[in-house]
Formats: C-alpha cells, structure tokens, sequence
C-alpha cells in the first residue's frame, strides 16, 4: 500500500498545526515520522486515519482518494493507548479485529499465534485491567496488526516498553515488512528511528525539514569527517591533503575534511605508515542532523521532550 | 457482518451477561412491591399495646366521661381489649383557672414521662366554640386524633341537640345525619377505581423512567470510559463516530427491551395468580388495553431513543462521570416531574395545562403515557385525529421529530467531542461543531 500527503495543511484555532506537509510512503518500507513533541506527527497521523480531516491538501491511497473501505486496511497504533478494562484478552482481540471487518472464525484461527508470540497464552481469560502495564502494550500491538493490515501507523510505539518486549516488537515489525507491509512509524526518539526506518521524514513546528532515504539523508548531511585509532605516532595526518583540522582525543584523531576529499587515499596512506586498529567514516547522528537542519538550540529540543513528559 | 452488529453486539453483551442484569430483573420489581405494600401494611396494622391518656373537662356537662365511654368502641386486634385506657378524667370549673394549669402542667409532665400517650382537653362552651377542645401528644397519630374528633363531635351534636328543645333521642339524630360514601363511576359505565388508576400509572412510568434513565446512563457511561481509556482513537480509525453511536444507542436499547420484556413475561405470571390478591378486576381495563398497550411501547422506545442520545451527547463532552454529573441533575428534574404533578394530571388529565405539558418533547413519554393512563380509552371511544388518542398521537410524532434532531445534533458535536480531552468545552465552542 502506498501512502501520499500532498500540502497537507490543518490550523487548530489560528495555530497552525501542520503546515504543506507531502510526503510518500512506498509500499514495503519502514517510514519514520520523527521530530519533537508538538511537531505535528500526531496531527498528521489522524489525518491519515481520517479521525481530523485536513484544512487543505490531500491524502492519497494507492492514488486513491481514502474510503472506508481503507479503515479494514490499515493498523493503527496511537500515542494514548487503552483497551476495554473488563473485557477479556480474547474478547477484546476478537471486539477489536471484527471492527476491522474480520470474521469471529479467522480471529479464533489466528488469535493464539500472536498470544504465544508475545507471552500471553496464558492470561487469555484473564481480564485486561489485571495485566501489568507492559502486557497491556503488547495487547494492543496485537488487536493493531491481527487483522493483516496493509498499512500499519504506529504512533511513539515504544514508549514504556522495556528492551526485552522493545526486541521482541521490533522483530515482529521487521518480519511484517518482509512481507510486503507498510509500515508508518512516528517517534520522538530518534535513535529508534535510526534502528528502525528505511525512509525519514524530520518535521518540525509542523513543517517538514528534511525526508528521504535514511542513508542518503545521512550522506547528505554528513559532517564529512574520519575517526583513526591507531598505534603510532600520528602526527603526520594534519598535513595529508584533504584535511581542514584535526582534533585529538585520548585514544583516537578525528579529521575533518575538505568538500570531495579523497577517504580511500587517506586510509591507504595511514596504514602504510602506522598499525590501524580502527578507520570509521563518521555518520552523523539523526539527532545532530536534526539540529542543525532545523536550527534548533538544542535545548529547546530537550525542552519539549521534557515538557511531553509532564502531559 | 456490519460493523454496526459488531458494536451493537457488544454493547449488548455487556449489559445482559453481567449479573447485575439478572439481579436487576429480579430486585427492581421486589423493592418496587415493598415500596408500595410496606408502608401501607405498616399504616393498616393495628396496636397491640393499649394507649393510655386522661381528660380534662371543663364543659360541665359530664363530656369527659361521656367521651370516655364513647371510646370503648374501639377495640385492639383480639377485639375484646378496649384500645384506649382512660386513666383519669378531671372535671374542673371553667372559674377554677389555677387549679386547670396545676392540672394542666402534671398531665403535660405526664406525657413527657410517658406515662400517658395522650390527653384531651374538652373546653369551656365546647359546644358552642368548636376551637374550644384540643388534643396534646408527643406521637402525631391520625388515626387517634380522628377518633378522639369523631367522639367528640357526636357528644357536643348530643349536648348541642339537648340544649335545642328539639323532641328526638340522640341516637335517632345521630343516625340521621350519618355520613355516606359516595362512590364514583365514569361514563363509559363501570368504573376504574382511583387507586387502581393511580398505582398503574405509577407502576407504568416508573417502569419507563428507570429504563430510559438507567439506560441512557449506561449509554453516557459508556462514552466516558472510551474516552477515557483512550480507545475512542482507534474505533474511530474503524468505524465512523455515528455507526458507533448507533450502535451503542440501539445495542443498549435491545438490553432494555430484553429487561422489559422478561418482566411482561413475570407479570403475566403474576397475573394468573391474581385470584390470591385482592385487586379490583377492573385493573384489566388498564392492563388490557390495546391503546395503552402500544403507547407504551412507542413512548417507551422514541422516549428512550431521545434521552440516550441526550446522554451520548454528554458523554462525548465531559471527561468523567463526575462531571457528567451536573448534566444529569436536570434531566433528572425533567423526568420526574410527571410524579409530581401526578396529582395535579389525574385530577385534571384534559386541562390546558395537562395538555401543553404533555406535548413539550422530553416530557411527553412520561406525561402523555399518565394522561393515556388516566383516562384509559378503548379505540372505538376516539379516533387516530381527536381525544386523548389523537392528543398522544400528536406527541408521539413531536417525539420521533426530536429523536431525529438529537441524533442529528449529538452526531455532530459527538464527533469532536470524543477526541478532546481536558477541558470542557463551553456552549459556544458546542454550537461551532453543530454547524460545522
């Protein structure tokens, strides 16, 4: 399934919300929406849902304009998570999947597949309100995918998981991808989406900054610079061609480069010099590229963070 | 399946597979019987203790022995102990004042110290000054104070008659100007006795009231815990927010029914064993009538349409049932006002004002169901365009018009309303999503 925003635009009272915001998801990848709280990721996802409809632009499926038909077609995980407390396991899974147009005999077929994947065969008679919080998510991550969805939108899905279920989760994601799913994944942790996502998309204060293939963004935005650990002594380096600077940490060198330097022939003169134990093309992280392409002060960024923490 | 089925499913599922719903069934109509049938068993018990009190007669005509004699009449529940125990009787001078309140404060203390229930004070002139007499007690008993009035009167009408010259023994008199009871029929010939009509009523709309009410409440509540728990979001990404409502409405709606309908089965049953009761047979010109049959049942279901989604539209507005609290106070006040002015309608059931208040919307289901009630028609009596059935008609198409409006109302606002959370929003914000 393929997904399209083209200039989408949504004002709540006279603050706007998300602003000319396109972007494409192609069929089969793991898309990450990524910026800080109040960017307008959560906006944009209801949009998608058809839960806020958008003040201006258009969403588009397969090239197709959203139907109802779509709603069986797509999984979808939000920020604020809840299930029915006094319902059963199985009666919400079955109440969640048949609102997803799945009949009582397909939930009964695959049901105990994704209890016994997530450990929870054995509470399924159990009420929902006598799980631990934790269980409760891994519920709710199966009612959103059980019924085969085409589409799967899954809003801060990690948040208040711990790294065992955080594995566990992530493989299950990563095996629905190869199954041709498409997946749209929103997060304020960026290093999550750096595991995680094929494609970026970075908006901030509801506008998009930066979006394409993960690598490419990192190339793009690289710092363009070279980490050395070697044995020797290393003097020489500042005077090979190509580096601007050089600065010297307690076990390794790091060396910026010049626009269009040469990496391979550095590395080859390095190590016919000196003992090489470690040569690293430094990728910057998507959080530096994030500061620096959106001109955030960094602590304004740690700021919203914060503030989403307290809500 | 639809996915209105699915909601409707659910929403059904949990009222009706919830024990409550069984102890409902079987509680709601036990406390309704001992609510009516207590207090007047309680009220028609007689004493089985004897009641002391004393007299003090100022009239000096032997009143206070005469009144005492005339008390033992009345007997207690073995019929051969007398019920009143005169324990004195003070013949005291209407001159002899200091001697009256000597008297006067002991029989008081007397009283205080339950040594005495009651005392009669027959007064200077009584039968003359019908102020004259009083009673003194620390226990308001009506029936005590009617007996001592009735006594009374029928020595100071002896006195009064002596006085008058006229040539005729008292008890000739007496039974000369006895009281009748003057019973009551209707037009149609025979008659529905007032109480049977009353408590009909009673039990009729007390049975919609708590069904709409109860019901619309579960609707509300229902709302509240998807929006609290948060899983309104992700119904909304399956169904649209009106199926959803719907659904909710009409699922609750056929838990109703399934609940009214298992007490019309136990009342049938209950009526096969009517020969055991004492119930005046008339009650099946209520019971049996086709007209009220089928008002109930469309007051009670444009009734119940109307207030749930009065209620989902609640629900969708506030963000705890505690604060949904404040709205249900007046719907409350709305629903019981045909209790209240039950009196006012079975007396004046065609009045301009039954008649008006009858056919404002949110009452109509209660009100008009009264007035149906209260003047029990058959259908040859009035047609579908006049009378009373003509009147309930007209209501019950303004009913299903404002079932319409609400739902198309509460659609609107419901939509926005589900997916805010903190605050509430204010009546203005309210109106915007209405024409929005």
């Amino acid at each position: 399934m393929r997904l399209q925003l083209e200039s989408i635009r949504k004002v709540y009272d006279g603050k706007v919300a998300v602003d000319d915001l396109s972007l494409e998801v192609l069929e089969g990848v793991i898309y990450g929406i990524i910026g800080p709280n109040g960017a307008g990721k959560t906006t944009t996802i209801r949009m998608i849902m058809n839960i806020t409809i958008p003040d201006s632009g258009q969403i588009l499926i397969d090239d197709a304009p959203l139907s109802q038909d779509f709603k069986n077609r797509v999984g979808y995980l939000p920020e604020e998570r809840g299930l029915y407390k006094k319902m059963t396991l199985v009666e919400v899974v079955q109440y969640m999947a048949e609102m997803k147009g799945k009949s009582p005999h397909y939930v009964r077929d695959h049901i105990d597949y994704w209890l016994e994947l997530m450990n929870l065969q054995e509470y399924k008679s159990r009420k929902v309100e006598e799980l631990s919080k934790g269980m409760q998510q891994k519920l709710q991550f199966i009612t959103t995918i059980l019924h085969e969805p085409d589409l799967i939108i899954l809003d801060e899905l990690f948040s208040g998981l711990d790294p065992l279920n955080i594995e566990l989760i992530k493989n299950v994601i990563l095996d629905l991808k190869r199954d041709g799913k498409t997946i749209l994944f929103s997060t304020h942790v960026m290093e999550q989406a750096e595991k995680l996502c094929d494609y970026i998309c970075m908006i901030s204060s509801g506008r998009k900054v930066i979006d394409g293939k993960l690598s490419e963004v990192k190339a793009k935005f690289g710092k363009n610079s070279v980490q050395i650990d070697m044995d020797g002594n290393g003097a020489f380096v500042s005077s090979l061609p190509g580096v601007r600077n050089v600065t010297e940490f307690n076990n390794y060198v790091e060396l910026d480069m010049d626009e269009g330097a040469n990496v391979s022939e550095i590395l080859k003169t390095v190590a016919n010099r000196v003992k090489v134990r470690r040569f690293e093309i430094v990728e910057p992280s998507l959080y530096d590229i994030f500061i620096d392409v959106a001109r955030i002060d960094p602590s304004e960024y740690n700021r919203a963070e914060e503030g989403e923490a307290h809500v | 399946m639809s996915k209105f089925w699915v909601i409707f499913k659910r929403e059904y599922a949990q009222v009706v597979k919830k024990k409550s719903f069984i102890v409902g069934i079987v509680l709601t109509p036990l406390l309704m019987i001992g609510f009516s049938v207590i207090p007047a068993w309680l009220a028609s018990k007689k004493a089985s203790d004897t009641e002391p009190l004393a007299v003090i007669d100022r009239s000096g005509y032997d009143s206070g022995l005469k009144f005492s004699q005339s008390l033992e009449r009345y007997k207690l529940d073995d019929d051969s102990t007398a019920y009143y125990d005169v324990r004195g009787i003070f013949d005291i001078d209407d001159s002899e004042s200091e001697r009256y309140q000597i008297v006067y404060d002991s029989l008081v203390q007397c009283i205080n110290d339950q040594q005495l229930k009651y005392f009669v004070v027959i007064g200077p002139d009584a039968q003359l000054v019908d102020t004259a007499s009083f009673m003194v007690t620390n226990s308001d008993n009506f029936r005590a104070n009617r007996r001592f009035g009735d006594c009374l009167s029928e020595i100071l009408s002896a006195i009064r008659l002596q006085e008058s010259k006229v040539n005729l023994g008292v008890d000739s008199v007496l039974s000369l100007t006895r009281q009748i009871d003057l019973a009551q029929k209707d037009a149609k010939g025979d008659s529905i006795p007032f109480e049977i009509k009353y408590f009909s009523a009673i039990i009729f709309i007390g049975i919609m009231f708590g069904m709409i009410f109860g019901y619309g409440q579960l609707v509300m509540r229902s709302v509240i815990e998807e929006k609290n728990s948060r899983i309104m979001e992700v119904l909304i990404s399956s169904v649209s927010p009106f199926q959803l409502m719907l659904g909710k409405v009409i699922g609750l709606g056929a838990a109703t029914f399934t609940q009214v309908s298992i007490w019309v089965i136990l009342g049938a049953g209950l009526y096969s064993m009517k020969g055991s009761f004492d119930i005046d047979s008339s009650i099946d010109r209520i019971l049996f009538n086709p007209v009220i049959a089928a008002f109930f049942v469309f007051f009670m279901m444009s009734g119940y349409l109307l207030f749930s989604t009065l209620f989902a539209l609640i629900g969708s507005i506030v963000n705890s049932e505690k604060e949904a609290q404040n709205f249900v106070m007046p719907i409350t006040m709305i629903m019981i006002l045909p209790f209240m002015l039950g009196i006012y309608i079975i007396q004046n059931p065609n009045s301009t004002a039954s008649t008006v208040l009858s056919l404002i919307p949110f009452l109509t289901p209660t009100m008009m169901m009264m007035r149906v009630i209260f003047v029990a028609p058959t259908l040859t009596e009035y047609s579908l365009f006049s009378g009373i059935i003509g009147e309930a008609t007209l209501g019950l198409v303004l009913v299903c018009l404002s079932v319409l409006g609400m739902i198309w109302i509460t659609s609107k606002v419901f939509r926005v309303g589900i997916l805010m959370y903190g605050k509430r929003p204010t009546l203005p914000e309210i109106l915007k999503w209405v024409r929005y």
